[in-house]
């Protein structure tokens, strides 16, 4: 590919757009340039406003991707940093933080959407009224979102047709309703996919095409997938992939109107006497103090950076910090969890061609309330291990570590292996949290994220269970060997959801039901951390669904007047 | 909660919290521009003897059969560049491990000045010995083998390819069905 060589000219480190200064007031600004932060600035400066769009990391293109594993995986190339933004840990609130990497976020301009997979499930209605339809459970937090499946669809629509998604519509027979097909068919089936459909065919189950934002045909201006292969964990070197870089950044650079600023990490969001936001102090690349005025704020940073921001945002009036009245703020933190089986074939599967995910399962999404727990999830089939992570770690937990007999499995495992994966719910917990480590500092001396956090039973026993499918479907695919992992948390987590949770009620959440504050009426967060259940995994196709909506609502205030004091 | 190094997210999360992380552990983009080229090594951090004893370990860590192993891939470089540039903190670990394996060398075979003068047999058991004492420097020397046979070339390591070769990873970057043995029908009908 010759795409390096064209984009060699663009500084990842220079703003793009038109030139607002500091002290002028924008319209909006936008922290976090992410899945949301890309819509949440293309739908506002289409709209006429005038929008400042500040992302912490550098602004790539697509032609600085490549398949380097070595720099982007083991040496963070394109994800937050360890060394200079720690992260601490601990298992419940007696304890004190430890240092240890937990949250992974990609740190550039597109966010996560950028490295991700690329898995574009829509939730189901269950997922917006699980409370309702199968109770509470002892020891999480379980409620309703204050919208329903209905009042999303629309949008979800929209993410589909507007970032590109491939997929076909009805080919599974758990989809909810929609009200369009996908703008384009599925990509090609693999090997994957086909042990997929005949284990699903064994078992009674359905496997469907996956639905992906990667494009299976020219699209918007943009081309097809090229099956490189090197989509989790890497960015798309021709622009298939439909990240927010690919598909919305674009747009909302041809507006005019939106100013793109790289390596500005937002440290504070600032309000006036009344309590309105006036805008946001961030660091710029040469960690200078930068205030950037607006009559509103959108904070799309991720589920453990919004939350972050919100309490080193505290004043007198909010010594909780900021729009954390009810104190909700961090809490009730999910990441999905996942279940998963490796499995030994006679031939040839070579997963790591092409896209990852072809077909999925979706027959488990609800599960018998005779089972006894919360929540469901769904599968796919796929070998996502790049050639350095395959030998560190994908020879299973009995697997040889060195010496002939590894060198035997290196040899014969890396084209026939795959790997059954159950993307599975999480249950929202109001302990398990996102806070400011009292001690602990970054390389800029704000203080570092703390995570507490421990499973709820319902988890691991949903894990488990799970995990036994894996099992039987490797089993139906004809594998020749099965192994299985502990029931356990790897960290560092990718998704980082539920920690302002959205709410009707000010007194047990932190936004509304259109993403604004209930404290802050100018300042708005939409990204994971809106989550009020963590749906049963893939949760980024959500992510834009709600930005979209958020944005259209944010805009119509905007245009009433009812926002900022200008 | 039980904390799995060897689980899902797998391994990123092993590489980023384990052993590895303090290994690859170096400055934010300074460690990708110097490991990607932009700045050549200084000097090379390790003595043609360490460089010796290291490379007979690195061989045992992916032995050479009727295909090749570490050696064949100049594995050694790969971890000599890496102490030299983005792991340069990892420098004291590997040189006192490799002195340590020098004393046990002499302690186990009388007049053997370093470990690769040992009969294999002999290095092969000191691995183990070391192994079965959860030994930093010998899990930084297998992580670091590992990771030299099957990264990028241009680290040093993987010379010709041959870590890719061995796993059966072509670097072609651009596919089209039928991807494996299970979708040549498949993807014909389609």
């Amino acid at each position: 590919m010759h795409h390096g060589a064209n984009n060699r000219h663009f500084d990842p480190g220079a703003p793009t757009g038109p030139a607002y200064k500091p002290s002028e007031v924008v319209d909006f600004v936008v922290v976090g340039a992410g899945a949301a932060g890309g819509v949440v600035a293309r739908e506002l400066s289409r709209a006429g406003f005038r929008v400042v769009l500040l992302e912490q990391g550098p602004y790539l293109r697509a032609g600085d991707f490549d398949h380097d594993e070595f720099a982007t995986v083991q040496l963070e190339a394109i994800t937050n940093n360890h060394q200079s933004q720690p992260n601490t840990f601990r298992a419940s609130e007696q304890e004190q933080g430890k240092v240890k990497a937990v949250v992974q976020y990609a740190r550039l301009i597109g966010g996560g959407s950028v490295h991700f997979t690329a898995n574009y499930w829509r939730f189901h209605e269950i997922d917006f009224v699980e409370r309702t339809r199968r109770g509470p459970v002892d020891g999480a937090d379980m409620a309703d979102w204050p919208i329903t499946y209905a009042d999303l669809e629309p949008y979800y629509s929209r993410v589909e047709w507007e970032v590109g998604v491939s997929g076909l519509a009805g080919a599974s027979p758990f989809d909810p309703p929609r009200s369009r097909p996908y703008p384009v068919p599925p990509l090609p089936i693999k090997s994957t996919g086909v042990l997929t459909e005949r284990a699903a065919k064994k078992l009674g189950w359905h496997a469907f095409p996956a639905p992906m934002a990667i494009l299976s045909q020219p699209y918007r201006g943009r081309p097809a997938c090229i099956q490189c292969g090197f989509c989790e964990r890497f960015g798309c070197e021709v622009g298939a992939k439909s990240s927010s870089l690919a598909s919305m950044i674009p747009d909302a650079e041809a507006t005019g109107r939106c100013q793109i600023r790289p390596f500005s990490y937002v440290r504070k969001i600032e309000l006036d006497r009344r309590g309105r936001a006036i805008g946001v102090k961030y660091f710029d690349k040469a960690k200078r103090e930068v205030f950037q005025r607006a009559r509103a704020v959108f904070v799309c940073a991720n589920g453990a950076e919004t939350p972050r921001l919100l309490l080193m945002s505290g004043t007198n009036r909010f010594p909780h910090g900021l729009a954390n009245s009810s104190g909700m703020v961090g809490r009730h933190l999910m990441f999905n969890c996942y279940a998963f089986a490796g499995g030994r074939f006679e031939h040839e599967i070579n997963g790591y061609r092409g896209m990852v995910v072809t077909r999925v399962i979706h027959d488990t999404y609800e599960l018998d309330p005779a089972l006894g727990f919360a929540g469901g999830g769904g599968f796919d089939f796929r070998f996502d291990f790049t050639p350095i992570a395959f030998g560190l770690d994908g020879l299973g937990v009995d697997g040889p570590r060195w010496g002939p007999q590894y060198k035997q499995v290196l040899r014969d495992a890396y084209t026939r292996t795959v790997y059954a994966l159950a993307h599975v719910s999480q249950l929202p917990v109001a302990t398990n949290s996102i806070s400011l480590d009292p001690t602990v500092k970054d390389a800029w001396g704000l203080p570092a994220i703390r995570m507490t956090f421990k499973e709820h039973p319902n988890d691991e026993r949903l894990i488990a269970w799970f995990r036994a499918r894996c099992v039987d479907l490797l089993d139906a695919a004809g594998a020749t060997r099965t192994w299985t992992f502990p029931v356990g948390r790897a960290f560092p987590e990718v998704h980082l959801l539920g920690t302002c949770r959205m709410g009707d009620d000010p007194q047990t959440s932190v936004v509304d039901r259109w993403h604004r504050t209930h404290d802050v009426p100018n300042l708005f967060l939409v990204d994971g951390s809106s989550f009020v259940t963590g749906g049963r995994g893939q949760p980024t196709m959500t992510i834009q669904a709600l930005a979209f909506r958020a944005s259209e609502h944010a805009a119509a205030m905007a245009r009433r007047g009812e926002l900022g004091a200008g | 909660m039980s904390d799995n190094p060897l689980s899902r997210r797998h391994f990123v999360g092993a590489m980023a919290t384990g052993i590895a992380a303090t290994w690859i552990a170096g400055a934010w983009g300074h460690a990708i521009t110097r490991a990607r080229g932009g700045v050549a090594p200084l000097t090379p951090a390790l003595s043609p003897a360490e460089l010796r004893d290291l490379d007979a370990i690195t061989a045992l860590i992916i032995p050479t059969d009727d295909v090749p192993g570490a050696r064949e891939a100049h594995v050694v470089d790969f971890i000599d560049k890496g102490l030299a540039t983005f792991a340069a903190d990892q420098r004291p670990l590997f040189e006192q491990g490799l002195a340590d394996l020098a004393v046990r060398a002499a302690r186990r075979h009388p007049g053997a000045q370093t470990f690769a003068d040992l009969p294999v047999d002999d290095q092969i058991a000191l691995l183990h010995e070391l192994e079965a004492e959860h030994s930093e420097f010998f899990e930084a020397a297998r992580i670091s083998t590992i990771t030299g046979f099957l990264a990028d070339p241009r680290y040093g390591g993987n010379a010709d390819k041959i870590g890719w070769k061995v796993i059966g990873f072509e670097d072609r970057f651009a596919w089209q069905p039928p991807f494996g043995w299970y979708d040549r029908d498949a993807s014909r009908s389609e």
